[in-house]
């Protein structure tokens, strides 16, 4: 990496890591932590004690395996055993024992936990560091107004403000403040010695009144003042022990509460030095930072940057998972002390076993990872998703921000951020900005510090150390962020560097630099960096792309791309779906689904994953790639997993695109293809679901299943076997039944519609005792079964519920609607499939897979997707494959295109087609329509480039409504493709009726298939009888909104009856 | 100028193989001349000749794999390493050389272990196997392995998801193209005081036909297209005859309408543009017409009565309705 000599070797770093080292801090320290936390708990008489003693903690290994865990819907943890005493003051017994204290769950070697069977990943939390954060804010006069923010380690905030005269203030809730010698006074210091122990005594004299000094007089004074303002309470309170604890349980607790990292940040901030494990707010804090307050106001200190990431930090998986561990620990702690004073009421002598249940760790741990928002569902559409998501920050959640309030600041992009968070990956729409993504070489220091590492340049040595910076530190020194020196290292003394400090950029000389960036990727998240040319890319196509990436679905066969950055092997290695060879060894055979490895004179099974459904319904498969016989070294590759060849990330497909119009199929982001892509199974992709029915007791008697089902047509039940569960292999279109299900039910006559009841007796069908409550497969879901599980739980006494889970394969080809995409945020839908004689073709012949708008390109700034198109041409030719490092513009001017036109040029010399690279148009060539035979009129852009087919696919998202459910409570059309919603006609939709005259569409869409109930009812009636349609003879509430919108624009629709005698006028409300 | 014409119809076209290569089993690669051509002629030769062979030329593939021992598609088969799925991907992929009709049996039949390849594939006479070394699957263990294969001729392509899951028999898409490639390129050069040009024309296949046996089949096929228009005034004879037999009167109340004749067909086309969706009839007589394929008034009208008191639910005073309500608007005039 740095020339000469094996100087301290650079190595990304595990990029699940993140997630891994916090679960080990969790398990190594937050455990024990917890654990000597949990006091001794003595009954009410003091007579017994009981207590766990914490440094005898055990987890044992899991029963099940992970892929077990999966396939049973269990929880993938580990049960948590402690030593326990219970010891007797009168006799000095101890009873100790062994106790079962809960299942913690445990995180896999991918960083995710499994919970019921599903993957799911607890993301980090970025949060506002507790400290202190002084800012200047203008008064409505323009008078600038100090404040010093205090964060408590839970979030909560306590004020500190000087104003305009001078006086100083605590804001203890939004509204109220007091002065800051009450506070003090409260908090347990008197005046002489907040006298002593600031700096201008004179200031806190001058506004100090004779009415605050009668408050202040005594403490209990001044916190019965202090209650009042922080409840807001009027009247005077008297005070009281319980007013003191309540004060003391919501303001002191909450509010003052520091924690370690916030001791810390208070001690370096304000130049104290009180000791670590004060994680309270003393009083001394509060004097020296009005002190500081005070020197602020005259302009002796600096302003903080509340966005700069030193005042962040991250909390991580062992911070959410130890503080979960804490709650559940006070829960078993007052079940401890409940149970213990219960028995003692009842005479009985209690063991250590039956105080403690697993119940408050488990249930806790549960609902922790079921319920907090930080903890998700994996997303598992592809490989790259997987690693990225556990590489999320997220400034949501509790103790966050949301995504309405939060403010434009916060979402920005700092400069501390360079090497730590990346700039361009984040979600967009609502949570912009919010939730980033950890940029490739940063990891997560012990302060929970987001450290980026560098190379030290000394004078001294000619080692090159390598630091890892936090935040706070790597402002104060220059850093070189090219490493275009590494190239001419011998001359750099004359050099002049571009160089970053203190959040500005600057040219200095070589000697003058302390640190240089490692790799130009440094600054990028991973969905980033597998950008080829970034550097051409406009940030926001940027942002896309690397979004998009994460929706790309595994294709049939996958295909590694011939452009790429050279991450695509460490996403794939650490994703963890290709199998690899834990040992060295001989393979002694291999299966479709697991091979064998001779290791050491015993053989190793490694099971393959084969078709199984993800969390995201892709397909994950894995396809040995090792054969019989052969040595394998240690870390090898087995098996090549979804979307993964030999080890790389192969998300889509290099196919030859032309950048070009084409009769309009192609005009706003629309994108035409060639039916070559779907013969030849090029972005065909697998897709599984689960169906899943129970079966319940009902009042009645319990559900059956059965294939029996009186109420359908056989042929709904063609796929059945003898029990009722449709067979392994079939193949199900829409509204088959999956599984017949029967739900027991009291035979009553009136239950039926008089219709129904006439057909009834005139067919002489029996009433039948059960309804239908089969599994059917709903719209869209054909395929083929591939898995049947019939799950019987042991429930209560006499009934066992059962759980049938079916899933179904279904194999999708590229069709029209389906979504594609680059990887340079250059995304379309597939308008229309051309056969490839129609297709324009290259000057040998070849068509066209894809034909893109150029219009595409100017205004999304993505040129990246152009130098890879033509990159990617030449790599076709000479079937080569480049991984580019971005920003290769520094070693030369236009260094991106020069690589790009030389290797055209050689493709063209080596194949000897001289129309890859024509010096009056390079990149481009001419190109002929398959229709005529024509050559177009301009020579357009054409080459490989690497494209991804999305799950947005429009198998999922196709959907149409004639009649169907409509809602309670407003009776319009429910909404949502799921449950048969209807298209809403809106305001402007309305309009555009209206407009058109179209009065019949209008008129139907505002009565029958709206609100107008009756209507609706009488047109069901006479779909079934016959006859013509009834027009409505009253208004809905549909119609009078429309009538009221006319007259807002001042033309009146009414009704009106003339009389024909008088003719006299009887208006009619409308 | 007519002496010009002459000469040109005199000297005749003439083809030559330039170059002909095989540069694997499933790659030949021919190239091709014609000359001499007038202006303009290449190009139209050139497209049509590349259309048709890319969209036209017969193919044969395995269409249908049948077998006991596989549960589906997306299973596995103890002792061999290919799954299912991956060994229909490979039969998909092989190329078969024939000049047969209709679908034909073949089977495969193997006991492991070895790989299986392409010539395991026991075939009828009329079809060959084109590389012996496409591999299909790789047999691990000493298991039997006995699958059926149906053989299509066809052209372009096929997707098919068939539901036939009982027989145990699955399709797999069928991709019926064995020409991969075509490209034309003009040259035209003076001939005298003339410009004459040359057409180049390059073909790669994938082996079941050579270069040349495509460009004899596509031409015999662009032949077949031409035809008809050899036989212009039969066949418009021929069509109009056709006319005729659709407008018979065979509905009783046709006879008020076929008096004017000059009229006839003025009303025919307005007939055949009225659907009787605009009749207002009463819905079930509607339903039942529809369900019929009746559509348009021309459709009702060529219909005997006794043709549609065939039709389920439809009842003699059906008809009378309907000619009150085709009274009633007015078509008979």
């Amino acid at each position: 990496m740095l020339g000469s000599g094996n100087e301290e070797m650079s190595t990304l770093p595990g990029l699940n890591q993140i997630q891994l080292e916090g679960f080990c801090r969790f398990i190594d320290r937050g455990l024990t932590e917890g654990l000597f936390k949990f006091p001794k708990i003595e009954d009410t008489d003091q007579e017994i004690e009981f207590q766990l003693f914490a440094e005898t903690y055990q987890l044992l290994e899991p029963l099940i395996n992970e892929k077990d865990a999966v396939y049973e819907s269990l929880t993938y943890s580990a049960e948590l055993y402690v030593s326990t005493g219970l010891i007797w003051k009168s006799s000095r017994d101890i009873k100790k024992q062994t106790i079962f204290v809960g299942n913690i769950p445990l995180m896999n070697s991918l960083g995710t936990s499994i919970v019921n069977g599903i993957y799911r990943i607890v993301i980090n939390q970025i949060l506002q560091s507790p400290g202190i954060y002084y800012r200047s804010e203008l008064d409505p006069n323009g008078i600038s107004v100090y404040t010093g923010t205090i964060i408590s380690d839970w979030g909560g905030r306590l004020e500190l403000e000087i104003d305009k005269k001078a006086r100083i203030w605590a804001r203890v809730s939004r509204k109220q403040k007091i002065s800051i010698l009450i506070l003090l006074s409260a908090m347990g210091s008197n005046l002489s010695e907040i006298l002593e122990n600031v700096c201008y005594p004179e200031i806190f004299v001058s506004f100090l009144n004779d009415k605050d000094k009668k408050k202040i007089g005594s403490k209990e004074n001044a916190i019965l003042e202090f209650y009042r303002q922080f409840a807001c309470v009027g009247g005077d309170p008297v005070f009281s022990e319980s007013l003191w604890k309540e004060l003391q349980k919501k303001f002191f607790q909450q509010r003052c509460e520091l924690g370690r990292i916030g001791r810390r940040n208070m001690n370096q901030k304000l130049n104290l030095d009180i000791p670590q494990n004060n994680t309270f707010l003393l009083p001394r804090d509060i004097l020296t930072a009005a002190s500081h307050l005070i020197g602020m106001k005259f302009g002796m200190a600096l302003l903080d940057d509340i966005n700069h990431l030193k005042n962040k930090r991250i909390r991580s998986v062992a911070d959410l998972l130890q503080d979960q561990f804490g709650l559940a620990l006070v829960r078993l702690e007052n079940m401890v002390r409940g149970t213990i004073c219960g028995a003692i009421r009842h005479k009985l002598i209690p063991t250590p076993q039956n105080l403690v249940t697993s119940t408050p760790l488990t249930t806790t741990y549960e609902s922790f990872f079921g319920l907090h928002p930080l903890s998700q569902v994996l997303d598992q559409t592809n490989p790259l998703t997987e690693i990225v998501h556990g590489r999320k920050l997220s400034y949501l959640g509790p103790g966050g921000l949301t995504g309405r309030t939060a403010s434009f600041r916060i979402r920005d992009i700092h400069p501390s951020h360079y090497g730590r968070i990346c700039p361009i990956d984040t979600s967009e729409g609502i949570n912009v900005g919010l939730i980033g993504s950890l940029a490739i070489h940063a990891r997560i220091g012990i302060w929970g510090a987001i450290e980026s590492p560098f190379f030290e340049i000394s004078e001294r040595s000619k080692r090159i150390r390598m630091l890892y910076l936090s935040p706070s530190i790597d402002e104060y020194y220059m850093v070189a962020t090219g490493n275009s020196l590494a190239l001419t290292r011998d001359i750099q003394e004359e050099q002049i560097v571009p160089a970053r400090y203190r959040q500005e950029f600057l040219t200095i000389a070589w000697e003058q630099v302390h640190l240089r960036s490692i790799y130009p990727f440094q600054y990028f998240s991973i969905g980033a960096s597998l950008i080829p040319f970034i550097e051409h890319n406009d940030a926001n196509r940027a942002l896309m792309s690397s979004n998009m990436q994460r929706q790309a679905v595994p294709l049939s066969q996958s295909e590694k791309c011939i452009v790429g950055t050279g991450l695509e092997c460490q996403v794939a290695l650490d994703s963890g779906v290709s199998a690899i060879a834990d040992h060295e060894g001989n393979i002694v055979y291999t299966d479709t689904d697991r091979i064998f490895l001779f290791v050491n004179g015993d053989t190793l099974s490694i099971p393959l994953t084969i078709y199984q459904r993800s969390n995201k319904n892709t397909c994950m498969h894995q396809k040995p790639q090792v054969h019989r016989g052969k040595f394998i070294k240690k870390g090898q590759i087995l098996a090549d997993g979804a979307a993964t060849v030999g080890g790389e990330l192969a998300l889509g497909k290099n196919v030859l695109v032309a950048y070009m119009p084409w009769e309009g199929y192609n005009s706003e982001d629309a994108v035409l293809i060639s039916e070559r892509l779907v013969y030849e199974d090029i972005f065909t992709s697998f897709h599984i679901r689960k169906y899943e029915i129970q079966t319940h007791m009902t009042s009645y008697g319990s559900e059956r299943i059965t294939n029996k089902i009186p109420h359908l047509e056989a042929n709904l039940l063609r796929n059945l076997d003898k029990n009722g569960i449709v067979i392994l292999g079939s193949w199900v279109e829409t509204g088959d039944v999956l599984v017949g299900k029967l739900t027991p039910q009291m035979a009553k006559e009136s239950s039926y519609s008089p219709e129904d009841r006439l057909l009834r007796a005139i067919l002489g069908i029996q009433v039948s005792t059960s309804k239908e409550t089969c599994l059917k497969l709903p719209i869209g879901g054909r395929g083929r079964v591939i898995d049947v599980r019939w799950i019987q739980k042991k429930g209560g006494s006499s009934y066992n519920p059962e759980t049938i889970r079916i899933s179904i394969l279904q194999k999708r080809e590229i069709k029209v609607g389906d979504k594609v995409a680059g990887r340079h945020g250059n995304k379309g839908i597939v308008s229309k499939i051309l056969s490839r004689q129609d297709m324009p073709y290259l000057q040998d012949g070849e068509p066209v897979d894809m034909v893109f708008n150029p219009l595409g390109v100017p205004s999304r700034m993505n040129v990246g997707q152009i130098f890879e198109c033509s990159l990617g041409l030449s790599g076709g030719m000479l079937d080569k494959h480049y991984r580019i490092t971005p920003f290769d513009e520094r070693y030369e001017q236009e260094a991106s295109r020069k690589l790009v036109f030389s290797e055209l040029y050689e493709a063209s010399k080596k194949t000897s087609n001289p129309w890859i690279f024509e010096p009056e148009y390079p990149g481009k060539s001419k190109i002929f329509d398959g229709r005529t035979g024509n050559s177009f009129k301009q020579p357009a852009i054409m080459g490989k480039t690497y494209i991804l087919k999305l799950i947005h696919q429009v198998d999922d998202k196709i959907h149409g409504r004639s009649s169907g459910h409509y809602a309670l409570v407003t009776q319009q059309p429910l909404r949502g493709r799921a449950k048969q919603g209807g298209q809403r006609v809106g305001e402007m939709e309305v309009w555009a009726l209206e407009g058109f005259g179209v009065a019949h569409i209008l008129q139907e869409m505002l009565t029958y298939k709206s609100d107008h109930i009756k209507t609706r009812q009488e047109v069901l009636g006479t779909t079934i009888i016959g006859g013509t349609i009834p027009k409505p003879t009253d208004a809905p509430e549909s119609f009078r909104l429309l009538v009221r919108e006319l007259r807002s624009l001042a033309m009146e629709l009414n009704h009106f009856l003339v009389s024909e005698k008088n003719f006299r006028i009887h208006r009619k409300e409308a | 100028m007519v002496q010009e014409k002459l000469r040109v119809s005199t000297r005749t076209l003439q083809w030559k193989c330039v170059e002909s290569r095989i540069d694997s089993k499933r790659l030949y690669y021919g190239r091709f001349i014609l000359s001499p051509l007038m202006k303009g002629q290449a190009d139209t030769i050139g497209i049509a000749i590349r259309r048709i062979l890319l969209g036209e030329i017969e193919g044969t593939c395995i269409t249908c794999v049948k077998s006991e021992k596989i549960p589906h598609e997306y299973s596995t088969i103890i002792g061999i390493e290919e799954s299912v799925h991956e060994i229909f991907m490979n039969l998909k992929e092989i190329v078969l050389k024939s000049n047969m009709y209709g679908i034909q049996d073949a089977s495969i039949s193997f006991k492991g272990p070895g790989y299986i390849t392409a010539q395991d594939i026991i075939l009828p006479p009329s079809v060959e196997i084109v590389d012996n070394r496409q591999h299909i699957a790789n047999v691990t263990e000493p298991v039997h392995l006995c699958i059926e294969l149906k053989i299509e001729r066809n052209r372009g392509y096929r997707i098919k998801t068939l539901k036939n899951f009982q027989d145990g028999s699955y399709d797999i898409d069928a991709r019926f193209m064995p020409v991969r490639n075509v490209n034309y390129s003009i040259h035209s050069y003076v001939n005298g005081n003339e410009k004459q040009e040359i057409l180049f024309l390059e073909i790669w296949t994938n082996g079941s036909l050579t270069p040349k046996e495509a460009l004899y089949e596509a031409s015999q096929n662009l032949i077949e297209l031409f035809i008809p228009f050899l036989h212009a005034e039969e066949d418009n004879f021929h069509l109009e005859k056709n006319q005729h037999k659709v407008t018979l009167p065979l509905f009783t109340f046709h006879d008020i309408l076929v008096k004017d004749k000059l009229r006839k067909n003025q009303k025919e086309i307005a007939l055949k543009s009225i659907f009787i969706d605009q009749l207002e009839l009463p819905p079930r007589i509607y339903n039942c017409l529809k369900r019929s394929n009746i559509h348009t008034l021309l459709e009702l009208l060529s219909n005997s009565q006794e043709d549609l008191l065939k039709f389920e639910h439809f009842h003699v005073e059906d008809g009378k309705s309907i000619l009150d309500i085709l009274k009633i608007q007015k078509y008979f005039a």
